[in-house]
């Protein structure tokens, strides 16, 4: 807990880990993360890489949902043009540009595509807001999604069948193996995150927080309205764009089917149940959201070693537990598991004073 | 030009049960502010529970026969001798389907309207006066649980369903075009549009209706003037759930059982937000727009490009008219 503004300089209190707990936990995470890479199993790593595509993907939501208060439900859009960027660049300009750098290029390429693609699904934010918005973001991702199906796009993406993935290969190092790549997911998850939380100590983060709290208030401030909100959905794409990228260098093949609006809802979930406007809760939502329905199976695995009754039993079990995760976070937790671990922090710190 | 008759009508009987649909939306929205994302899982559960009551109950051991298939000693009679496609046989074969279509109707309806209830109860009623994004964030939440049980209870593959009406195809001349429908359809769309204008009329002139208008117009007066907010809630719910029956079961009819089902709801929430979120006219309209509008670009473009026509529609009608074709002006007190 934070007693007191104890700074005495004005670069302490603009750093962007402003005291020693936050600092002390990036080191821990990172130490952490450096175990997994070389100690973790191939399960572990397999689960530790989805979840640092979906943690940078749910803080590119947040951005959007949690700190500037626009809803959308259309961000696996920007996530499926990412992925294709990657791959189409890599298709294209594979000749020309030496394998080393192409990595390099390619996901500034697809961050940069997807950064485009989330001002234009902004522009109904400058007319709409709320539930209105929800709809409209809605109805780009099916329409994303059925650009990237059509067969005038199929030559580039695969259509329905999907496309095969590249390689990355970053200045010759090929990171073919699932555990290279999870060291390149973990570092850029790790970047992303402080990424977020510097840019809610400049100017155009704290217009974001503005717009969330009053929109009229922020703009007789002197915010534009315009400008940020469309800024806002460029770094959230941005940010989606890059889990997109990574996405599409993890599995070996990507399909349209993946993109629908279930990655959508399971975004938008992970916020709700980590907590919005909160940079840690993407972190803690992901955990969740990817850890339960594997508990299920895991356990399902355990208790029937993996017949096919059970195995039908399996998949419906997993979709009513992420529904009743939603659900029950909404009605006794709304505000996530930062509160949770808020309340947690807080009774530790003041133990055995006081309780909560 | 006998092509686009033919298309356009196909689109409006679309359109039709396009409207059937929104109304359940609708009608939610009027009275508890909530868009309910879910809609068209009650859809699929509507259709499921037709499915359970018009054919898995009547094939059980201990139903009667008559159940399954009625034939009393005058229709054995009248088939004697008939050809094999004449409309008459395909009004007896669509007698003999009778109760079962009944009770399957029936089921459906009773059913649902449990489901909904329970959902409002359990669920929405203790959001009461939270923020939108919550009430709709349950909705999606319900979305999972809904398609999840779904995939539980019903595992066996879904068979074909009797239809409403007797099928016969009917072909008659318009401006000089033979037009060619089968009379399902046409049957569907009649009682889509019955029940349509009687929930108009209901909201309009009962007692009821009339609560739910209050209650959509201000809650806390409505709560004032002895309005029981909360029943009215539920009777909205109840209101939506029964029409999502019906309409899930003209659904299974018309395309077969499926998960996909519940997707039909996300463009019928397009068609719903093109329309104007409260008003039943501009609802109406819409869906009718985007039920012809789908059947033409299925003519000229292919079935593909069907499926996103609602979604660049109602992204079309946001841009220009922010609150749909019909919608009041939501007005923001600072």
């Amino acid at each position: 807990m934070i007693t007191g503004n104890l700074k005495t300089s004005y670069g302490a209190d603009e750093q962007v880990l402003d005291n020693r707990w936050k600092r002390l936990f990036l080191f821990s995470a990172v130490l952490g993360l450096g175990g997994i890479a070389g100690f973790g199993n191939d399960y572990i790593i397999l689960i530790a890489c989805q979840m640092g595509i979906m943690v940078i993907a749910v803080t590119g939501v947040n951005v959007v949902i949690g700190y500037t208060g626009l809803m959308s439900l259309g961000h696996a859009g920007f996530v499926a043009i990412g992925a294709y960027a990657t791959v189409i660049f890599h298709n294209a300009a594979g000749g020309i540009i030496p394998d080393g750098v192409l990595t390099l290029v390619a996901i500034p390429f697809a961050v940069a595509v997807a950064a485009l693609a989330g001002i234009v699904v902004g522009l109904p934010s400058l007319r709409v807001k709320g539930l209105y918005l929800a709809v409209a973001t809605l109805s780009a991702n099916f329409i994303i999604l059925f650009l990237i199906e059509e067969s005038f796009s199929a030559p580039w993406t695969g259509g329905m069948n999907g496309i095969n993935t590249p390689t990355p290969n970053l200045l010759g190092w090929a990171l073919d193996t699932r555990r290279e790549q999870f060291i390149l997911i973990a570092a850029l998850a790790v970047l992303a995150l402080l990424g977020a939380q510097n840019l809610f100590r400049t100017r155009v983060g704290r217009a974001f927080i503005a717009i969330r709290d009053r929109d009229y208030s922020a703009e007789i401030l002197g915010i534009s309205l315009y400008r940020t909100k469309l800024t806002s959905f460029a770094i959230s794409a941005a940010y989606c764009g890059l889990a997109g990228a990574l996405f599409a260098y993890f599995y070996a093949r990507i399909l349209p089917e993946q993109f629908e609006l279930q990655l959508s809802l399971m975004l938008v979930a992970a916020i709700i149940v980590g907590g919005m406007g909160r940079m840690m809760g993407p972190v803690f939502g992901v955990i969740i959201i990817v850890m339960v329905p594997e508990a299920i199976k895991v356990s399902f695995g355990a208790l029937a070693g993996g017949g096919a009754e059970l195995a039908m039993i399996r998949a419906p079990l997993q979709e009513i537990a992420f529904g009743a995760l939603i659900v029950g976070f909404l009605l006794f937790e709304p505000f996530g598991i930062t509160q949770i671990m808020d309340r947690a922090l807080r009774a530790l710190n003041r133990w055995p004073f006081a309780r909560g | 030009m006998g092509q686009l008759l033919q298309f356009t009508i196909n689109g409006l009987m679309a359109g039709a049960i396009y409207a059937l649909i929104a109304v359940g939306i609708v009608s939610v929205f009027k009275a508890t502010r909530v868009v309910n994302f879910a809609h068209g899982y009650l859809i699929m559960f509507g259709a499921y529970f037709y499915f359970t009551f018009a054919v898995l109950v009547p094939q059980a051991a201990w139903a009667p026969d008559w159940l399954a298939s009625w034939q009393p000693g005058w229709m054995m009679d009248m088939r004697e001798g008939l050809p094999m496609f004449s409309p008459l046989a395909a009004v007896l074969d669509w007698l003999a389907n009778v109760p079962r279509i009944l009770l399957g109707l029936a089921g459906a309806l009773l059913c649902n309207a449990a489901l909904g209830l329970v959902i409002e109860r359990t669920l929405m009623r203790p959001l009461m006066g939270q923020s939108v994004f919550a009430m709709i964030m349950l909705t999606v939440g319900l979305i999972s649980i809904l398609s999840g049980s779904a995939q539980l209870i019903w595992t066996s593959d879904a068979e074909f369903v009797p239809s409403l009406a007797p099928n016969t195809p009917i072909r008659f001349a318009l401006f000089g075009q033979t037009i060619f429908l089968f009379g399902a359809d046409l049957a569907n769309m009649v009682i889509a549009l019955l029940i349509f204008a009687g929930i108009v009329l209901m909201v309009r002139y009962t007692k009821s209706g009339i609560a739910i208008r209050a209650t959509a117009e201000d809650q806390s007066t409505a709560y004032s003037m002895g309005i029981s907010v909360p029943k009215v809630f539920s009777r909205a719910w109840v209101l939506a759930s029964t029409t999502g029956a019906v309409a899930g079961a003209i659904l299974a009819t018309r395309n077969g059982i499926s998960p996909a089902l519940g997707l039909f709801g996300f463009s019928v929430l397009a068609i719903v937000l093109m329309g104007g979120l409260d008003s039943y006219l501009g609802v109406f309209l819409a869906a009718m727009i985007v039920g012809v509008l789908e059947a033409l670009t299925q003519w000229q473009l292919g079935g593909e490009w069907a499926g996103i026509v609602p979604y660049v529609a109602v992204l079309v009608v946001i841009l220009i008219r922010p609150h749909g074709l019909f919608g009041a002006k939501e007005i923001e007190r600072i």
